[in-house]
């Protein structure tokens, strides 16, 4: 039911209905501001620019849900996460500052993540190995892709790649997405 | 294991190229084991996103999203009158006190759908045509049943036409062909003024254009079974 109003809410977007657009900022915005949130690091104003240009893609591209390919939530949350990586590669082109990046990458806990976090996910990660763990931050939540983390660990690209294998698997036992046996 | 299954976990964190990605599609159709893999992860990759605390978010942040987003310069009529629409509605905030910080919320709803409206039904490109706010209007409810219900009316004109907005929040929700329909008082008749649906919030919006020289005292909202009310039918929920 929910799924349907969310794909009815999408075709009046693409239909350019405003309202239809201020209807999903509202439904959404709290999901997509902690999400953006934590991708900054807690940096407002940038969180500020990557919304913009969520909600203008949304708005001005002919991006179609489509159903049959999961739920829309996960379809929203790919696109915002795709806006981000572009915004912060962006970013780091422009600055080059390889020292800073260097800083950043030792420490891959964040101001966000530094707050009581109670859900299930954040858990079940806490679960994982370490190396797992940073794989995780620095692939979804700091936009390195596999080769370039392979690079920055000095390890082949086939061992970073089943690391996330694993990390993924050791997520769905931990999340109890597993079938019970 | 073939080579093509080693496109599993980059076609999962979205790294493959086009045209990678479209031959593991294909191939996710056909492999059963990538398949099986793919149902499994996949399900730990999305719920990735939601490891986050949540946050409360600004209230100046709607303002800045959607006036950014219509205020956009494009190729469509749809964005100048936009334009327009936001600098009003951010203008209208400066003047007025954190409290009726809400009342401007619902007026540049009021406006963002009127503006649609507008270029909608007549693909008409309002370029440098100044909008002006006559009359807002509250509307209260009107049905002790759903005593909840409360909205605003405006009267826009923009150059010689005149636009009704009729937003109303709190509606109870209607079933199968059942419409709100809006009508205006004038001299003891009523004259239809448009119909509407409400979401599944109870909220709901309508513009409607005014005739010209079109006046009226009164705003009354009924539910009515169907679209096709010459006369209300049906029970007033809310009115002026
Ligand atoms: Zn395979």
């Amino acid at each position: 039911m929910k799924e349907k109003y969310d794909t009815e809410l999408m075709r009046l977007v693409n239909e350019k209905h405003g309202h239809a657009l201020e209807e999903l900022y509202n439904r959404y915005i709290k999901l997509i501001y902690s999400f953006v949130m934590k991708f900054c690091n807690g940096n407002e104003e940038k969180t500020k620019e990557i919304i913009q240009l969520v909600f203008l893609r949304l708005w001005t591209t002919n991006s179609h849900y489509d159903p049959s390919q999961g739920s829309f939530v996960n379809w929203l949350l790919t696109i915002t996460r795709n806006i981000c990586i572009d915004y912060l590669r962006k970013e780091k082109r422009k600055t080059q500052h390889h020292q800073e990046e260097h800083e950043e990458i030792a420490d891959p806990a964040n101001v966000i993540e530094q707050r009581v976090n109670t859900n299930d996910i954040t858990k079940a990660k806490n679960k994982l190995p370490t190396a797992q763990r940073k794989l995780i931050d620095l692939l979804y939540w700091k936009g390195y892709s596999l080769s370039e983390i392979a690079k920055l660990e000095q390890e082949p690209l086939g061992t970073i790649k089943s690391r996330l294998h694993q990390a993924l698997k050791g997520l769905r036992k931990h999340l109890e997405l597993e079938d019970i046996k | 294991m073939r080579r093509d299954c080693d496109h599993l976990i980059p076609y999962i964190a979205n790294e493959l190229k086009e045209c990678e990605r479209m031959a593991f599609v294909e191939h996710l159709k056909n492999c059963t084991e990538c398949k099986k893999e793919y149902q499994e992860l996949s399900q730990a990759w999305h719920a990735l996103p939601f490891d986050y605390t949540e946050i409360e978010v600004p209230e100046s942040l709607k303002g800045e999203v959607l006036g950014f987003v219509f205020d956009h310069k494009g190729k469509s009529g749809t964005e100048t009158f936009m334009a327009k629409m936001s600098k009003l509605a951010i203008m209208l905030k400066s003047q007025f006190t954190p409290v009726s910080i809400s009342i401007v919320a619902v007026l540049l709803l009021a406006i963002i759908g009127l503006g649609i409206a507008n270029v909608q039904e007549k693909n008409h490109h309002a370029e440098n045509i100044p909008i002006e706010i006559l009359t807002a209007i509250p509307l209260k409810a009107a049905n002790q049943s759903h005593p909840g219900t409360n909205g605003m009316a405006y009267i826009v004109q923009q150059e010689s036409e005149k636009n009704l907005v009729v937003q109303v929040h709190e509606l109870p929700g209607v079933e199968g062909s059942q419409v709100y329909q809006v009508w205006l008082l004038k001299n003891g008749t009523r004259e239809n003024g448009g119909i509407f649906k409400p979401d599944e919030n109870g909220s709901g919006i309508l513009t409607y254009q005014l005739a010209e020289g079109q006046t009226f005292d009164q705003i009354g909202i009924t539910v009515e079974p169907d679209a096709d009310s010459i006369q209300p039918r049906g029970e007033k929920i809310a009115g002026s």
